[in-house]
């Protein structure tokens, strides 16, 4: 381009004639244009939760896009009205709880549907994919009522009534369990199929049981499956919603060491957030606070295993 | 059994259990190993679902301590279709009054509880799961480009599918309270919204669905993101070299091969949307906004469990229709 023709046509029709040109230059400014966008639209929310948070409540009407004040104090705040780490602590023990779970009886069955043949194997797997179709609200009268002891059965002459499980960790993390065990089986499966024939063999030659080759050899090389499952249960347990709103009273210890104690009634995360919303209804600062706290956890195990959710995802989803 | 008869694998026959499995067909072997998986889903799934329906057939029980009435067949589903009967009688209130533009709503029944729950359900589901296919298309081919800092890209688009709802609910809870102010007063000046939100049904339904496309459309970006990278690089390389611009490569390649996997997402999307409660039940109040989940929850905190049971079995019938449809639709397509 010659300075004088710049003169004469001026910026905007060069930059249009280079865009005709040269269209790679304008898909890339396109492409990060759109980026921008998506990542504003993502992250916006979070930070209108941390200028909430920093802005002290009775500066917190008619508030614009910054913080109306410094009070990071509203973050000690929150775990002084209500025991908020409780909740937190009860959230992360039934998360922790569910994955053990899933993860021991998934590998069994995901050995069996990604590495035996035997009959009647579509018929089961139609089966476990049938749960996952299912709403929550379509087991909840039976749940319930099995878990208040309110359901028995007469063995022998004796008639046994259920034991109740509400209020414990049990009420939740059976449901989580049968709910959340469907991915895990679908991830699983795919992983072992994987595994090369030989290598199992190998191990069967070695002298090892059959057992003995799922847990030494075929499990440990399918661990980055068995990472994806654990990660994508743990997260879909942190975030569950139905059974965790209707499986406990709301009632937590209030110190660290009453957690095993019977005050505590495994309230999750999903209670303490909403215990904000009732007893503290005019506390946006703390709900705000309260809701990054929340977070934090399942943000940094994003950060974390970002790839392994990726992968797990790809392969749970798409390989029915 | 095990232990009396000679081991025919050696050393092994002294582990006991471990020694007995190893005699067992592949069969059998199969089977034992699913026992806890279906002992779990049968007491947590499937015996649930089969009471559920078993209770839907019975009467609510209005009074005394019983859990449910006698035997009425399927008189409760025809209560629920038709808005009659004890159901009725309970559950008429009009849940959206005020979403009919004129007093006979073009398709809507809204003085019929359960149709007033169907088509906030629906129009959830229809316009959440639209939004978000669209937006995690336009994510998953932002994510599938070679850029610096694609890492830390990927984890902001991610984050939001990982948050807890309760914590998406209180998100967009406050940012729609009339107090705070900066997003409502412009949006009730530019007349999309009233003053207080939260609680009128059309706005309420609106902030539900922008909440769960927030949070969504992630899910759906992770999921055409596994199909656009399980596309063949090479095939770009020969159209290009063929002279196919960067619309036309888009339009011949990347749309039609990963149409299977949007479909297949879309499908998923489609059947959580339509169980949705905890968005709505956080930000507003099922009263504000009923979906499907929504009824079943209040009728059975109001102990009519008959009813309950009879609208959770509706909804499971429902999305297993949808999902029926879609699969007998796109079987060829979606690789299903």
């Amino acid at each position: 381009m010659a300075t004088a023709s710049e003169s004469s046509e001026g910026p905007f029709t060069r930059w249009v004639q280079e865009s005709i040109t040269q269209p790679e230059n304008t898909y890339r400014a396109m492409f990060y244009v759109v980026m921008v966008f998506f990542l504003f639209t993502t992250l916006f929310p979070f930070y209108w939760l941390l200028v909430l948070a920093l802005t002290p409540n009775d500066a917190i009407r008619g508030l614009g896009l910054l913080p109306n004040g410094f009070n990071p104090g509203a973050f000690v705040r929150v775990f002084e009205v209500v025991p908020f780490h409780i909740y937190m602590l009860n959230s992360l023990i039934l998360a922790g709880l569910t994955t053990l779970i899933v993860l021991l009886v998934a590998s069994l069955a995901g050995y069996v549907f990604g590495r035996l043949s035997f009959p009647g194997k579509g018929v089961l797997m139609l089966a476990i994919l049938a749960i996952s179709y299912f709403p929550p609200a379509a087991f909840l009268i039976p749940l319930f009522r099995l878990f208040n002891g309110n359901v028995s059965i007469t063995l022998f002459g004796q008639t046994i009534n259920s034991p109740v499980l509400y209020n414990t960790p049990g009420a939740m993390v059976l449901p989580f369990t049968a709910l959340f065990m469907p991915l895990s089986i679908f991830i699983l499966t795919t992983f072992f199929s994987q595994i090369p024939d030989g290598l199992e063999d190998a191990a069967r030659i070695e002298g090892t049981t059959r057992l003995g080759a799922l847990f030494r050899v075929i499990i440990p090389l399918s661990a980055p499956g068995v990472a994806t499952a654990g990660v994508l249960t743990f997260i879909s347990v942190y975030n569950e919603y139905f059974f965790s709103f209707l499986m406990s009273d709301g009632q937590v210890a209030k110190t660290i060491f009453g957690i095993v104690s019977a005050s505590n009634h495994w309230a999750p995360l999903l209670q303490g957030i909403l215990s904000y919303q009732t007893q503290y209804a005019k506390f946006y600062n703390l709900m705000a606070a309260a809701s990054i706290v929340g977070v934090l956890p399942v943000a940094i195990l994003v950060v974390v295993a970002q790839e392994k959710i990726v992968s797990g995802l790809t392969a749970g989803a798409l390989k029915e | 059994m095990s232990t009396d008869t000679p081991s025919g694998t050696g050393s092994l026959g002294s582990f006991g259990i471990l020694g007995w499995t190893e005699r067992l067909s592949e069969t059998q072997f199969a089977y034992l190993l699913l026992v806890p998986t279906f002992l779990i889903l049968g007491v947590i799934a499937f015996w649930p679902l089969l009471r559920t329906f078993v209770i839907s057939l019975h009467k609510d029980a209005l009074i005394g301590s019983k859990t449910f009435g006698g035997f009425v067949g399927l008189q409760n589903y025809v209560n629920l279709l038709t808005g009659s009967g004890s159901v009725g009688a309970m559950l008429s209130r009009p849940f959206l009054p005020d979403v009919a533009i004129t007093s006979t709503f073009p398709f809507v029944d809204v003085g019929n509880v359960f149709t007033s729950a169907l088509s906030v359900t629906l129009i959830f589901a229809v316009v959440s799961v639209a939004f978000e296919t669209v937006i995690g298309f336009g994510q998953a081919l932002v994510l599938d480009q070679n850029f610096r800092g694609r890492r830390w890209v990927r984890v902001a688009i991610i984050v939001p599918w990982a948050v807890p709802v309760v914590i998406q609910g209180m998100i967009f809870f406050l940012m729609f309270q009339p107090d705070i102010g900066f997003v409502v007063t412009p949006l009730h000046q530019m007349g999309l919204i009233s003053n207080t939100p939260l609680s009128s049904p059309q706005d309420s339904l609106f902030i539900v669905i922008v909440a769960d496309i927030w949070k969504t459309s992630a899910f759906m970006a992770l999921l055409i993101l596994a199909g656009l990278q399980s596309i063949d690089r090479g095939l770009y390389d020969v159209a290009e070299v063929a002279g196919a611009s960067a619309w036309q490569r888009f339009r011949m390649i990347t749309l039609p091969l990963v149409l299977p996997t949007v479909l297949v997402a879309m499908l998923f999307r489609s059947i959580q949307a339509m169980r949705v409660f905890g968005i709505i039940n956080t930000v507003t109040s099922c009263s504000t906004v009923p979906s499907l989940t929504c009824l079943t929850y209040t009728s059975w905190a109001q102990r009519l469990y008959g009813s309950s049971a009879t609208v959770a079995f509706t909804t499971a019938t429902i999305i297993a229709v949808l999902v029926g449809v879609y699969i007998v639709k796109y079987r060829g397509e979606g690789g299903l």
